[in-house]
């Protein structure tokens, strides 16, 4: 869960970046012909709002509505009485208590003389919000996510980059030969110190033994066939890295006839299959092995970054 | 591993509410919906179960890495695909269902509930406020969890207790506490925290504000031990309480024993609620009992560690035997700032136990 340092590190993302961004979904209100743009977060689903106005939600649904031309606004049933830190991590000034988001949208949309809004992957939400608004006499213009994330920018590179180097050190301290005889859960323990520390602001920590896949920590003994795998969310950023007791290792990129599995970290979700893995657009992505060895099964993984010259580890 | 007596239950519901199909949704987020059938954490960013009247157990999951250990826990088919809807057109191909529920629906993705609607040809409709009924009776099985996971908490607090100094940042605070907990065996946690004076109104993540002498330290923590939270709320001083602060634990630890002596089977949980207000309110202190001050005065647990029924004075609900819930009358005063206190709290034939072993007390460094 989301109970690291929520934090909003300026040198790494300035105030003139996140407004880039903002004019940029202007743009994007201009080609849908709307007055407002819409994007929804969830403390599992954070990814997008996080782009747009740095803010992370650590419980509960949000929505972020992007006039065209002002300042965005925050709907949210978070307590008033955590305003003041969601101003100090993010861009928003407006923060609109809403225990009930579609009712607040719609009545700020009145408001505000808006007929109709774009949202963010409309088709994505809830049912629990998608149902009264697609009812509603609101209407609702579904715009995809490429309109909003085109591409992973530099400095979104670099953010996941410094997230992947976390990872990778953090387990290669781990899985030292100290590592040996330890239970999974201490093997946990070990990485949520390091990671919490250096300011993860979630952790999901996998383990396998060699007999079965990466799971939850479940009280086995790590072994010479152990593997490890971090997903971890830096700022933001995610990135998902997998190692082994015995060092073994795979070359990135695949050569044709590994055991792969690919998934997108920079989608509405921490990580998602990747449906066409051969994206002409940067994407981050997460590329997980499956190594036979010694009769077990060992895992190696890193994050690279996918374009149209293909996949580059990070 | 699927919950026997669960899946029992639901095949009982099924047939009383003439369900043809039962699915069990779950994000990564609201996971209680999937794991209160399979009790089992899965990777995807989704997954789903597909019960059958007659008993038939159909899971798609959307990682690689969850194929075996959820074929392992529901012994029934599992697909692994890269899309949910796929799977749900693959799962659901023949199925003659008239009427098909979801537990979980309002969270599922409207794609998703649009492609279930094309493939059986009518709407499905809402199970989860059914099934939450159900999961809030407790089997010995689940309170077996809950009491391992009251006495992680207590275990977790005894370690933010030690831990904290002066200087020390909150989110090394949560590294130091969330490591110690997961090295203990919890799954995960949910953990606010804050620190300061009478400036704090409430609970966050964690910033990187160091503790300074005098601040209250405040902090829920949520072990999670194989699906089920259980959690305590306890305050700490760095260095010697201040007589305000000693005069707010005071009345936190009156409201909480208040609700813990009023709490029993048949009781309305607006009285939990009531009572611990009223004790604020004979204070001189009632007005921050509002929704300005505070957000509720407990709230069940489970495999979410903020179920329904929330405890305050406008829910009315009528508690039932191994119902297992928090009651904490967390909330500002000008005296101290933001306190929160808290156990949890198990329903017994006869009034309630606390699952807690944690001093009741106002803790210093």
């Amino acid at each position: 869960m989301k109970r690291g340092l929520i934090a909003w590190d300026r040198a790494r993302l300035p105030h003139a970046a996140l407004e880039a961004r903002l004019e940029s979904i202007e743009r994007v209100c201009d080609a849908h012909e709307v007055p407002a743009l819409v994007v929804y977060s969830d403390v599992w689903r954070s990814n997008d709002a996080r782009y747009v106005s740095n803010y992370m939600p650590y419980w509960n649904r949000a929505l972020i509505v992007v006039p065209r031309g002002g300042k965005p606004i925050l709907l949210c049933s978070l307590s008033p009485r955590v305003y003041p830190w969601i101003k100090s991590v993010t861009l928003h000034e407006e923060i609109l208590p809403s225990p009930n988001l579609p009712a607040q949208l719609q009545k700020l949309a009145a408001e505000r003389g808006w007929t109709r809004v774009g949202i963010v992957d409309f088709a994505g939400l809830p049912h629990e919000l998608h149902a009264p608004l697609a009812a509603g006499s609101l209407a609702i213009v579904d715009v995809p996510r490429s309109a909003v994330r085109p591409a992973a920018t530099q400095s979104e590179v670099a953010m996941h980059r410094h997230a992947a180097e976390l990872a990778r050190r953090s387990l290669a301290n781990a899985l030292g030969a100290e590592a040996i005889g330890v239970t999974d859960h201490v093997l946990a323990g070990r990485l949520e110190l390091a990671l919490r520390r250096e300011g993860a602001e979630d952790l999901v920590v996998l383990v396998s033994d060699g007999t079965t896949p990466p799971v939850p920590a479940r009280g086995a003994r790590i072994g010479e066939l152990s593997s490890a795998a971090v997903a971890l969310e830096w700022s933001g950023h995610w990135a998902k890295v997998a190692r082994n007791v015995a060092g073994l290792t795979r070359a990135l990129p695949p050569t044709p006839g590994s055991t792969v599995w690919e998934e997108s970290l920079s989608g509405p979700y921490p990580w998602t299959a990747l449906a066409e893995p051969a994206s002409a657009e940067q994407t981050i992505v997460s590329v997980q092995f499956e190594l036979p060895a010694r009769g077990a099964r060992l895992y190696y993984g890193d994050t690279c970054l996918r374009g149209p010259e293909g996949l580059l580890p990070l | 591993m699927l919950n026997r007596e669960r899946y029992e239950q639901f095949i009982a519901l099924m047939r009383e509410r003439s369900w043809d199909l039962l699915l069990f949704y779950g994000d990564g987020w609201r996971r209680e919906h999937f794991r209160c059938l399979i009790n089992l954490s899965y990777s995807g960013p989704h997954a789903l179960i597909v019960l059958s009247r007659n008993g038939e157990l159909t899971t798609i999951v959307t990682d690689p890495w969850d194929l075996e250990p959820v074929r392992s826990a529901s012994g029934g088919r599992v697909i692994l695909v890269r899309q949910l809807a796929d799977g749900l057109r693959e799962a659901l191909a023949g199925a003659n269902a008239a009427v098909t529920a979801v537990n979980g629906l309002e969270q599922m993705e409207a794609r998703l509930v649009a492609a279930l609607t094309e493939q059986l040809k009518v709407p499905p409709v809402s199970a989860t406020l059914e099934i939450e009924e159900i999961r809030r009776i407790k089997t010995p099985w689940e309170i077996d969890l809950l009491r391992k996971a009251a006495e992680l908490a207590d275990r977790g607090y005894d370690r933010f207790a030690r831990v904290c100094e002066p200087g020390l940042r909150e989110f090394e605070l949560v590294a130091e506490v969330e490591a110690f907990i997961k090295a203990e065996g919890a799954e995960d946690n949910f953990m606010l925290i804050a620190s300061g004076g009478t400036e704090v109104t409430g609970m966050k993540p964690p910033t990187d504000r160091a503790l300074a002498r005098g601040d209250s330290v405040t902090t829920e923590l949520t072990p999670q031990v194989n699906g089920y939270y259980a959690q305590i709320c306890r305050t700490l001083v760095i260095g010697e309480p201040s007589e305000r602060q000693l005069e707010a634990y005071r009345i936190f630890s009156e409201a909480q024993q208040a609700a813990q002596d009023l709490l029993h089977p048949g009781v309305d949980i607006a009285d939990v609620a009531r009572v611990q207000n009223d004790v604020f309110r004979k204070n001189g202190y009632g007005e921050y009992t509002g929704s300005k001050y505070t957000r509720v005065r407990g709230h069940n647990l489970g495999l979410y560690p903020d179920e329904l029924p929330h405890v305050l004075e406008n829910v009315h609900y009528l508690c039932k035997k191994d119902m297992v819930l928090i009651a904490h009358p967390n909330t500002y005063l000008p005296l101290s700032g933001y306190m929160v206190f808290g156990d949890t709290l198990l329903v017994t034939d006869t009034g309630c136990v606390s699952l807690n072993r944690t001093e009741r007390r106002l803790f210093n460094t």
